[in-house]
């Protein structure tokens, strides 16, 4: 924990979409054998500004604009990094990930012990999660259970800027291993504060973060999800006195079982908040954490949020009604804490997206 | 020509192939070898004429189809029988088994069991090596079916639209499993190689070691002058069943008389005085190979869980 003192004296603003082009410039800059490649990457857009310019920085020949080949891109990653290069592939949006599938899951994730520790194959799979404006059923999903239940990977959600300064470079310059991201489209263009010595002092990048301390509630959340919860958290102390513990999962493939455990212990009370479809997710897999180590712990039974058990529709009036909001979360945090009957004043937003207003489409 | 040293060495690598494929059919029914195997019996001259003409550093991406290949890049036979037999001595620990031979010492940088996957492995690995400027030929070795996968063509495209140092090798036996190339393909092969622009070549007589090893010269040697992606169709034939060791030739799917067309080339067969000559040698080093594989312990738990991140 840093001083009060530390934080005024090191505190900056940085947007999302301004970390990740800092960490992709200096990928670009530190290791002449970086490439950046995905559709769009060297285009004005440059994924949502987070490659912007760095065609023009460091030529065409590193920042490479790909045909329409899922597929056969991710294979030319594997190719790619197993001659001396480290690419970094970038998807505009995970859903068409699936079209790679076949390389991420057949091929990623087992080159390493499939050849008995032969090969390794560092590099970094980079895709957008879509939400709101009618991304629809192909433009919005969340698709990291799918890719952490596959031995092999490490899957990293980052949820705000400083996580990804203090994350991207240790997954690019040590990490040796396939790594697959998935960053929130809604988050792009949301000011962080970042604490450039806190960035410094991370001992474990891929820990999973104890972003707030508390004693009533514990709240398990990845990504935007993250946000919320904090939201909440804020809510229910104003409104009700409640205390949230909040932990950020981070990196998926290396959740702190400890720090779960010993949070639900110390509060009995458990929420997860995921930006996928709950069953046999995330929100799965944290219930089985307790479930199989501490189930005791809990003075009540868990609850879990996160998108319905549908494809997303794009109607905005049932965009609203298939995501959680703000009111979902405090109501499922305070009926934890007191049950149905709770008696704490929700919150009155429809929608998330409302409030992340930034991103008004269309893509 | 066949009578050179060089010959009797190519000779001897493709007789040597078959010879531990015939070892692993003697050996098959003990059940000390549980891998699938899908034998290269009657495709050896492909593979030893393509490491002929390699240089040091050029690498190779091969499929399950695999043991001509790696023998033929000069893989150890006692690493390659023990992953076999799943022994801790194997190439991968007893990780890879049968499809999955691989010797990055060589440049052999793996074989994949998925039909067309090591395509796109390839032309990276080109990417790289053009941007790294590294002077490396890249080889991609795989069947007539993986021209069939969606794969193969944003492979092509790809590294044609950068003009990639690399050689498409279609190893073709005209079978996937046991369905014949004219009922699974409306091109041909020379058709599709051209829509890219690749120079293309074709070796009908894939038995001939010396034709082989030529042709992959001059691909090989157009790849390293800057020339861009070159394709070099040759023919072959697959003696044995798709997997496993037996001989299926009257299951109807293909004739006898093909096969009898094949042998009456087959070099290992039609020399038979230089077989007989080399096959004392030969089959004492794999005998000597095979034992000290089988002496090689099985791995434990301490091996399950090592390699995965």
């Amino acid at each position: 924990m840093n001083s009060a003192a530390q934080v005024a004296t090191s505190t900056e603003i940085t947007s999302y979409s301004s970390a990740l082009w800092e960490v992709m410039d200096r990928a670009m800059r530190t290791n002449p054998n970086v490439l950046l490649l995905g559709q769009g990457v060297d285009d004005f857009k440059g994924i949502f500004g987070s490659t912007t310019g760095l065609a023009e920085a460091y030529g065409r020949e590193r920042v490479m604009d790909m045909p329409l080949m899922e597929e056969g891109m991710t294979g030319i990653a594997v190719g790619a990094a197993l001659n001396g290069v480290y690419p970094i592939l970038s998807h505009i949006r995970s859903d068409f990930v699936l079209l790679s599938a076949n390389q991420i899951i057949n091929l990623i994730a087992k080159y390493k012990y499939m050849f008995g520790g032969l090969f390794s194959l560092p590099l970094m799979i980079r895709t957008v999660v879509g939400r709101s404006w009618g991304q629809g059923a192909q433009h919005s999903q969340s698709l990291q259970s799918l890719f952490a239940h596959i031995p092999g990977l490490t899957v990293v959600m980052p949820s705000s800027a400083e996580t990804i300064l203090d994350t991207y470079p240790y997954l690019i310059e040590q990490h040796r291993a396939p790594v697959i991201t998935l960053e929130h489209r809604m988050l792009y263009s949301l000011d962080f504060e970042v604490n450039r010595d806190a960035v410094a002092a991370v001992k474990d990048p891929l820990s999973s973060r104890l972003v707030r301390s508390g004693k009533d509630v514990t709240i398990v959340a990845t990504s935007i999800m993250v946000l919320e919860a904090r939201r909440a958290a804020n809510w229910l102390l104003e409104h009700a006195g409640i205390s949230v513990e909040i932990i950020d999962l981070h990196c998926l493939t290396n959740i702190d079982r400890e720090m779960i455990l010993a949070s639900v212990a110390k509060t009995g009370r458990l929420l997860v908040l995921d930006t996928s479809w709950v069953g046999f997710g995330v929100a799965a897999e944290v219930c089985r954490i307790v479930a199989e180590h501490d189930p005791g712990a809990l003075k009540v039974p868990v609850k879990t949020i996160g998108m319905a058990p549908a494809p997303c529709p794009t109607a905005k009036a049932l965009e609203d009604l298939y995501y959680p909001n703000l009111a979902t979360v405090v109501d499922a945090a305070a009926r934890l804490v007191r049950g149905a009957g709770h008696g704490v004043e929700l919150p009155h937003e429809r929608t998330m997206s409302d409030i992340y207003k930034k991103f008004r489409g269309p893509f | 020509m066949t009578d050179t040293a060089h010959y009797k060495e190519l000779f001897r690598q493709a007789l040597l192939i078959r010879r531990v494929e015939e070892k692993i059919i003697d050996v098959y029914p003990s059940d000390n070898i549980q891998s699938p195997v899908h034998l290269s019996i009657g495709q050896e001259a492909v593979s030893v004429g393509l490491c002929a003409a390699l240089d040091p550093g050029d690498m190779i991406y091969g499929s399950y189809r695999g043991h001509a290949l790696y023998i033929a890049c000069g893989g150890d036979l006692t690493q390659m029988f023990a992953e076999l037999m799943g022994r801790v001595g194997g190439i991968s620990k007893g990780k890879a088994g049968s499809m999955h031979l691989s010797f990055p010492a060589k440049g052999l940088m793996g074989a994949s069991a998925v039909v067309a996957t090591q395509l796109p492995h390839a032309v990276g690995s080109a990417l790289a090596a053009k941007h790294r400027k590294t002077g490396q030929a890249i080889v991609c070795v795989f069947g007539d079916g993986a021209l069939e996968e969606g794969v193969a063509h944003e492979s092509f495209n790809f590294a044609a639209l950068n003009s990639l140092p690399v050689l498409f090798l279609c190893e073709n036996n005209r079978l996937a499993v046991h369905s014949h190339q004219r009922d699974r393909q409306s091109f041909s092969v020379e058709g599709l190689a051209t829509l890219y622009g690749f120079p293309f070549r074709k070796v009908s007589e894939g038995w001939d070691l010396l034709k082989v090893e030529a042709e992959c010269r001059v691909a090989l040697d157009a790849v390293r002058r800057g020339d861009g992606p070159q394709f070099l169709e040759i023919t072959t034939f697959r003696s044995r069943e798709h997997v496993g060791i037996g001989d299926d030739l009257d299951q109807g799917y293909r004739s006898r008389a093909e096969f009898d067309h094949w042998q009456a080339r087959d070099p290992l067969v039609q020399n038979a005085a230089l077989a007989e000559a080399l096959l004392p040698e030969i089959d004492a080093e794999i005998d000597a190979a095979f034992a000290k594989a089988d002496a090689s312990p099985t791995p434990g738990i301490e091996h399950l869980l090592t390699d995965v991140v």
